[in-house]
């Protein structure tokens, strides 16, 4: 590092608020980004990680306010410059946050926004021109088709799609450097190791230094040359990352590290294999599910989308089973259909042995006093203007209880149970935390005593530390009541932790099904592989991400290909994937895999 | 092609909705009380004239026979004869028993032809008053919210949605026309006479119109895209042109398709002030006189335009905001 340095931070203080009442946010940050470097910050959420990402780019608006320090670039202090000046310095200091979907007008063609920004910073540059460079960057971060790409529209992109033309936004300007907040916290893991190897190969491209802000150690590791770890807005470590996660020297950087979840090593707690039981408690057989889609720009023609494919699975009395996917897969049409949201086109749910569609009245309300749901967001999923207790009433009284006073003996009962205070009877759900909230949809659920808790995606906006509280609580109820969970989740390193059986899908097929070891040691299915080679981790993985993960998204489940529905992302693919798709195929001890090698490998062993 | 689909499913349904109002508007005409033959041959005219005139009009016959033979005649383009308008001018009927047969009564199509135009010119000037003050009042409200320009779009707006139309119209007339001579007030001899009624209307347009304007704007510029575009080096005024205005503009345009059919209605009142002849004023003889086929032919026009109104803003903001299903 001996070349001047991009960016010259000295000192850097930001606050909110103002006079007494003031609260700094960031204090006393220096660091330099030397030109090509990457820098990576770390901090969990409410370290001001956001606050000083925009800070570096001359972005903070009231309440926010900037107390102290300077951000150098080119010698003069940015965060001094009146707006004119420092709009055309944009061309020269990019920023790309963390919610793709909205940093675009929704109203305008994607490929035409792009053109905006450019020629906004480099004025007078040719319309056919920026055209043109645009469209070429869109292919460099490999979206198909730009050109056509670029007439589409925001809601037209994927997240994973968007991006990487923000990063194209970001880029198209040849900016010195780029600060990319938290860039791969909305993606699905495949996806955001995509776009994590694709930035690096960019600014090495474009010569572009880079500070890296994530929440997540696993990715900053996979990027950044150096870290900076922010703990309270004050930079505590620093160091490269190497050395960083070998020995740690501040408590708050132990304690970032001892939070990432462990997958293969030996640290990760076994998870029981179930007993096989006689009867299933939920048996669903050979369902599908498809929606129809009015096409945009015809009389009456509908498209399908093919949101489940013929799923066959037994959940077990007792046991816990996942099934992990990326968005988009069917994962929650699934649980729709598990809790009779929705019934299947085809094929059937069997619960205890009664198919869901021919429930009627009493035996249908049975079925929902057994079958209980856990939601994914603990904001929108309880009212706002009921007060808790009454929230925990409600589906007492549905299911018949009339007695005041044993209601809410029960409620206060259930409350105890799910660790929730019982001062909180009367109050509003307004003030509670994310895990209050989902401890009280737990309750919500467990007041009527059910056999089956299917939890959709119910940790995932939950923080570590939270994440593993409820998890003991699960735990704990699963010993006391005996419990059945289906754990609906995108979360490979929580499903490890917890589910004795797993079932991976994609694109609306199951393709993998396997006890928890097996699926994370000896996997079947391709697909599973490149799921385990993106898990963020710090272990050495035993998948390597260059062998697993293939470039691309899965194709729109409204036109599938004929054959294996992975077969365009497979390393492995060959020509039988492409004409015939694969079932499930025994491999041993009731583990299914859907594809081609293991038949191959089962005939082979055959011979 | 996506707009022509568009276009041939919203003008479907949209006959279809016409064709309900229509026979909705028929039935209820004849159900309720009060002899249209009556009124036409005047009082003193003996009973079995009367039943031989309803008889000879067809007066007597069921209800669907009537109306279908009316829906075959409004498909050929022929909305029938008003039973009271002469086709010389004047309305006939009351106390006095002509002898007027029906083929000097005026066309029911020729009398909206030459009233619809009139009411249309003060609807559109009206329009064209209320979005130029609404968007100058409105913007700055939208782009400081809490602030003086909101606060003066707040009181703007409440005292025009409590000023009455027609007090308003009377008051502008005696100013502007009476006192200061600066516009003509009664009746029609040109455009300028337009314009007085027009912005009356407009002023009770505004108020809505200022609000929606404002609370569209002061959330779009709340959206993420706004501020993200100024980190990405746009400047101020394309933000707000290009695209704050574009995403408020929507709500909007759907308000405006309410607004501009509400206004068909509100011209009854101004138009009878004003003594201004145009579809309002058409409206309220036809009432006063029960001039079936007048009333029916006036509500099938207003409710066909409303839908034509209704397809072009849903088709403009789908233009716009391509997001949008319809």
């Amino acid at each position: 590092m001996n070349s001047s340095p991009v960016l010259s931070v000295k000192n850097l203080g930001v606050e909110v608020g103002t006079g007494a009442g003031a609260r700094p946010v960031v204090s006393d940050v220096s660091f330099d980004l030397a030109p090509r470097e990457i820098v990576g910050i770390i901090g969990a959420s409410g370290s001001g990680k956001t606050v000083l990402a925009r800070a570096l780019v001359n972005w903070i608006d009231p309440p926010l306010r900037i107390s102290s320090g300077s951000v150098e670039y080119k010698s003069q202090n940015i965060l001094d410059l009146a707006g004119g000046r420092m709009r055309l310095l944009r061309r020269e200091i990019a920023y790309v946050g963390a919610n793709p979907m909205g940093a675009l007008d929704p109203t305008l063609p994607v490929g035409r926004q792009i053109v905006e920004k450019l020629s906004a910073v480099v004025p007078g540059i040719d319309p056919s021109e920026a055209r043109k460079r645009v469209i070429d960057l869109l292919g460099a971060v490999r979206i198909p088709s730009p050109r056509l790409r670029f007439d589409e529209y925001p809601s037209q992109f994927s997240g994973g799609m968007m991006q990487r033309a923000l990063i194209v936004d970001a880029l198209i300007s040849n900016p010195a450097f780029l600060v990319a907040d938290n860039v791969t916290q909305p993606l699905d893991v495949t996806v955001a190791a995509q776009v994590l190897r694709l930035m690096r190969e960019l600014t090495e491209r474009f010569d572009t230094a880079v500070v890296f802000v994530s929440s997540s150690l696993p990715t900053v590791k996979e990027a950044a040359d150096q870290v900076l770890v922010l703990s309270e807005g004050r930079i505590v470590e620093r160091n490269t990352p190497q050395r960083l996660i070998d020995a740690p020297q501040h408590p708050y950087t132990l304690q970032l590290i001892s939070q990432i979840p462990k997958i293969w090593t030996s640290e990760a707690v076994a998870v029981p294999r179930t007993t096989s039981a006689a009867m299933p408690t939920i048996s669903i057989r050979d369902a599908t599910r498809t929606y129809r889609v009015r096409k945009r720009g015809t009389f009456a023609a509908h498209s399908e989308v093919r949101a489940v494919r013929n799923v066959t699975f037994d959940v077990m009395p007792g046991e816990n089973f996942g099934v992990v996917g990326e968005s988009g897969c069917g994962k929650s049409t699934l649980m729709r259909l598990l809790s009779r949201l929705e019934f299947p086109d085809s094929g059937s749910v069997i619960c205890d042995g009664e198919d869901l569609s021919k429930l009627r009245g009493k035996t249908l309300l049975k079925f929902r006093r057994d079958f209980q749901l856990v939601l994914q967001d603990p904001f929108n999923s309880l009212p706002p203007r009921t007060s808790i207790g009454a929230i925990l009433e409600d589906p007492l009284r549905v299911h018949g209880m009339r007695n005041a006073k044993e209601i809410r003996e029960r409620v206060l009962a259930v409350m105890a149970e799910v660790e929730l205070p019982a001062n909180l009877y009367d109050e509003l759900p307004l003030g509670l935390s994310a895990g209050q909230r989902q401890r009280v949809n737990v309750a919500r659920a467990m007041v009527l005593e059910p056999k089956v808790l299917i939890m959709d995606e119910t940790l995932s906006s939950l923080d570590q530390t939270e994440q593993f509280r409820l998890l003991a609580l699960f735990e704990k109820l699963q010993a006391q009541h005996g419990l059945t969970y289906v754990f609906i989740s995108h979360d490979l390193a929580m499903v490890r932790r917890v589910c004795n059986r797993v079932a991976v899908m994609y694109l609306g097929e199951v393709v993998e099904i396997a006890h928890n070891e097996r699926l994370f040691f000896d996997p079947g299915h391709p697909y599973t592989k490149a799921l385990l080679s993106a898990v963020p981790t710090l272990e050495e993985r035993r998948y390597k991400p260059e062998e697993c993960l293939l470039e691309g998204e899965p194709p729109s489940p409204i036109d599938l290909p004929p054959g294996c529905s992975f077969a365009s992302r497979c390393p492995h693919a060959f020509d039988r994937c492409r004409a015939e798709s694969p079932t499930l195929t025994a491999r041993n001890h009731g583990e299914l895999a859907a594809c081609f090698l293991v038949e191959t490998t089962g005939t082979r062993a055959a011979a | 092609m996506f707009i022509i689909s568009f276009l041939v499913r919203r003008l479907a349904q949209g006959a279809l909705i016409i064709f309900l109002v229509t026979l909705l508007i028929f039935t209820l005409l004849r159900v309720v009380p009060g002899d249209p033959v009556r009124l036409m041959a005047g009082g003193m005219a003996p009973e079995a004239l009367i039943e031989q005139i309803a008889k000879e009009m067809g007066l007597r016959d069921p209800v669907l026979v009537q109306f279908g033979r009316y829906m075959s005649g409004v498909v050929r383009g022929d909305l029938g004869q008003s039973f009271v308008r002469p086709a010389s001018g004047a309305s006939t009927g009351g106390s006095s028993f002509g002898d007027a047969t029906r083929g000097e009564r005026a066309d029911v199509l020729t009398l909206i032809g030459e009233t619809l135009p009139m009411t249309l010119q003060l609807a559109f000037l009206a329009i064209v008053f209320a979005m130029l003050f609404s968007f100058l009042v409105g913007i700055p409200a939208g782009l400081s919210p809490g602030r003086w320009p909101d606060r003066v779009a707040f009181y703007v707006s409440s005292i025009f949605i409590s000023l009455p139309g027609f007090w308003l119209g009377i008051v502008l007339a005696l100013i502007l026309s009476v006192k200061l001579g600066w516009l003509p007030a009664i009746g029609y001899k040109g455009f300028a006479y337009t314009i007085l009624p027009a912005i009356v209307l407009a002023v009770e347009l505004s108020p809505v119109l200022i609000r929606t304007l404002t609370g569209s704007i002061s959330s779009a510029m709340t959206m993420p895209f706004i501020a993200v575009g100024r980190v990405r080096g746009l400047s101020q005024r394309r933000i707000i042109f290009a695209h704050a205005l574009r995403n408020a503009s929507v709500p909007l345009l759907n308000l405006l398709g309410i607004q501009i059919s509400g206004l068909l209605g509100g011209v009854l009142v101004i138009e009878f002030i004003f003594d201004y002849p145009g579809l309002g004023l058409l409206t309220i003889n036809a009432v006063l006189q029960r001039d079936f086929p007048l009333i029916q032919g006036i509500a099938i026009v207003t409710s066909a335009i409303f839908v034509l109104i209704n397809i072009a803003v849903d088709l403009v903001a789908t233009l716009i905001d391509p997001r949008l299903e319809y």
